[in-house]
């Protein structure tokens, strides 16, 4: 009975925990179905005195909303891509062979990401322009990928370096080279790091907003989490359409979570155990 | 160190992306730098990003386009992007040529560091601006950096229906704004409206136009410039004024946006509401019939009037690739046509520079037209009458004084060695 009633009151405890998480979230929904004279005239925290689905519409036309998710997807695909495949690389090195100062080079990648990257803006976009990519995605691109690296190589070392050295033994005296055996071996067992990390990263890159307006400046490159700033007047916004907008781009990253949900929460783990 | 292994990084990062992922650099090889080089294609860069000003500006420049004039690529972006990247914009080695921004000394502080085009020659077909115009869009060098288009004002806005009800009628002098005051506070409702929270430059309205009711405009653009100081009497003068109307500000307004304000003042939750013109386009529009504004009170009927009157425009970039064609430009933008056309398809409460454009017909908009054109002196509003780095300053005391108001003397001085470091750097 007693154990009912832990049972019960833990369900209630964590239901209501979770409302509060999930809370702004249905807040923005609802918000995304209110036509704008309901919010001008109730405020924003009311209760909807109406329901429409043309602020879809409106923040797909307005914010140009298909070509900032192409151009989100143009550049994040890329860069989860690019910069997972060379951080592994990198970490199979570091991780499988004795490379001279490994522990130094590691520590130094790691540095760069304490780093705010606040304070790179202005170097950044300077540097994109000296070397003429300023403006175009391949700068964004590279970026990410030069920011993610240092993050991406020290967690698939920590994983690479777990397994066992057994099994890179016998694909030596199969005759492997380091080439092989990491394609063969080491990249294949890496998996659910590469999921998780890619589940990760895909957000981080998707969702970034920092960066694309640090290197592009046309419109008609912004990927999608500008061009929903672009929605904001001058001095008027329309929250409806604006939480349209944030549903809309919300949905990519939704669903490459649903995708590597069952990787991601197992990739939690990664690392932290020695 | 770090930083330069980080952009060493970055640099290797960028090299190898740029190998290894051509197939990308398909989408977007067209137009790199944002500006068309030898094509005599213009790049104009704007931060009017709202739906209906973006309409407007997307029409504007189809019209030019189409006058043979000249091809205008115009690149939209979120304004406060904008904000943020036009020094970007401008210092860069390509920078787009033509740019939306404000008037008077945030365009001057552009000119100084001689980011700016001069547009002089655009001025020969001009005449019929106003001085204030010209001298809003001159740089401390002499020379003519910004042409104006459009205009705004601001007002104590109400409710007609709801005054009617309340019994009140638009006040003229000070003496008969604190009996309206009073007279709502009466009724239970909080007489003046206000939005401070995420939007606490909304109470520098305050500041200057009390200032330029007790002081003048001569003695707020000094302030403001830099050439007088925020512990002077006549400042404190201002405050001690804002003090007898304090207890009718609407105690709610700190915790809520201007937006929401317009919200309560249109609920009729608050009687008034001191705010410019671009409030009207987060209200329903079923409200704006309903809707009237009367000038800030006179204080002191011997300082000359002044209103606030922020003017919007263009300049362009001192690196304009094609500095004849962005003349034509900004001499097209300048024409009654190009602002009427603008200001029609825009949200509407924009008046056109050009004294021969004609502005929206609504008798609201006639009624703030005269009140400009009849003030003697105008200002711009605070951060473009001084900077934006002023502004945070502002917002800081203006904030505390009216959480504290019996330690001005503290905050003033405060206020003081925060602006003189603006000033310095």
């Amino acid at each position: 009975m007693s154990n009912r009633l832990k049972t019960g009151g833990y369900h209630l405890a964590m239901g209501l925990v979770s409302f509060l998480w999930v809370a702004p979230i249905l807040w923005v929904v609802v918000i995304s179905f209110r036509s704008f004279d309901d919010v001008a005239a109730n405020g924003l925290g009311s209760l909807p005195h109406s329901f429409t689905f043309s602020t879809y519409v409106q923040a797909w036309q307005d914010a140009d909303e298909f070509r900032a998710l192409v151009n989100s997807l143009l550049v994040t695909i890329p860069a989860v891509l690019l910069s997972l495949g060379l951080a592994s690389i990198a970490a199979y090195g570091l991780a499988r062979y004795n490379i001279p100062f490994r522990r130094t080079v590691l520590l130094l990648m790691l540095m760069g990401n304490l780093l705010p990257p606040q304070i790179l803006l202005i170097p950044i976009s300077r540097f994109v322009e000296l070397i003429g990519y300023y403006d175009t995605l391949i700068a964004l691109i590279a970026v990410h990928v030069g920011f993610g690296l240092g993050f991406y190589t020290f967690v698939l070392h920590g994983f690479m370096r777990d397994l066992p050295k057994e099994i890179q033994e016998a694909a030596t005296i199969d005759g492997a080279g380091p080439g092989k055996i990491f394609a063969s071996v080491i990249l294949p067992l890496t998996r659910p790091a590469l999921a998780a990390l890619g589940a990760l990263s895909f957000t981080w890159i998707f969702n970034d907003l920092l960066w694309s307006i640090t290197v592009i400046r046309s419109g008609d490159k912004m990927p999608v989490t500008p061009a929903l700033l672009g929605l904001q007047g001058l001095f008027v916004s329309s929250w409806n359409v604006i939480a349209a907008g944030t549903v809309i781009a919300a949905v990519p990253t939704v669903a490459v979570f649903l995708k590597f949900q069952k990787h991601f929460v197992g990739g939690l783990a990664i690392g932290a155990v020695k | 160190m770090a930083p330069d292994r980080r952009t060493f990084l970055k640099g290797l990062g960028a090299l190898g992306a740029a190998a290894l992922v051509p197939g990308c650099a398909t989408s977007t090889t067209s137009s790199g730098g944002g500006g068309g080089s030898a094509t005599g294609e213009i790049a104009l860069q704007s931060n009017l990003s709202a739906e209906q000003a973006k309409a407007a500006m997307e029409k504007l420049v189809e019209a030019y386009n189409k006058t043979g004039g000249g091809t205008v690529k115009l690149n939209t972006v979120a304004s406060e992007i904008f904000r943020t990247q036009l020094p970007t914009y401008l210092t860069s080695a390509n920078p787009p040529d033509v740019y939306t921004w404000y008037a008077g000394s945030v365009a001057n502080s552009y000119a100084e560091k001689d980011l700016l085009l001069d547009v002089t020659s655009v001025w020969d077909s001009m005449g019929n601006y106003p001085k204030s115009m010209q001298t809003l869009s001159t740089s401390a060098a002499g020379a003519k950096i910004f042409v104006p288009t459009s205009y705004y004002w601001w007002g104590m806005f109400y409710r007609k229906s709801n005054f009617a009800k309340w019994g009140v009628t638009p006040p003229k002098t000070w003496a008969e704004f604190v009996q309206v005051c009073e007279k709502i506070q009466a009724q239970g409702i909080p007489p003046i409206g206000i939005g401070l929270g995420d939007t606490p430059w909304v109470a520098s309205a305050w500041f200057d136009y009390l200032n330029i009711r007790i002081n003048g405009a001569p003695f707020h653009r000094d302030l403001l410039a830099g050439k007088g100081d925020f512990t002077d009497p006549k400042v404190k003068a201002v405050f001690t004024k804002w003090r007898e109307v304090l207890p009718y500000f609407d105690p709610k307004g700190k915790s809520f946006p201007f937006q929401e304000a317009t919200s309560a003042l249109l609920g009729g939750k608050t009687g008034m509401f001191l705010i410019g013109t671009f409030f009207a386009d987060s209200a329903p529009k079923d409200a704006l019939d309903d809707i009237d504004f009367f000038q800030f009170p006179i204080i002191d009927p011997k300082v000359p009037v002044a209103e606030e009157a922020p003017t919007d425009g263009y300049f362009a970039s001192k690196k304009a690739k094609d500095p004849e064609a962005v003349k034509k430009f900004l001499t097209y933008l300048a024409t009654p046509e190009a602002q009427e056309l603008y200001v029609q398809n825009s949200s509407g409460t924009a008046i056109p520079a050009n004294p021969d454009g004609k502005a929206a017909d609504t008798p609201l908009v006639a009624k703030g037209k005269a009140m400009v054109n009849s003030a003697a002196e105008l200002t711009q509003f605070f951060n473009r009458d001084s900077s934006d780095a002023l502004q945070p300053t502002a917002d800081a005391a203006l904030t505390k004084f009216l959480d504290k108001p019996d330690q001005i003397d503290q905050i003033l001085e405060d206020w003081q060695a925060a602006a003189s470091k603006v000033f310095q750097a």
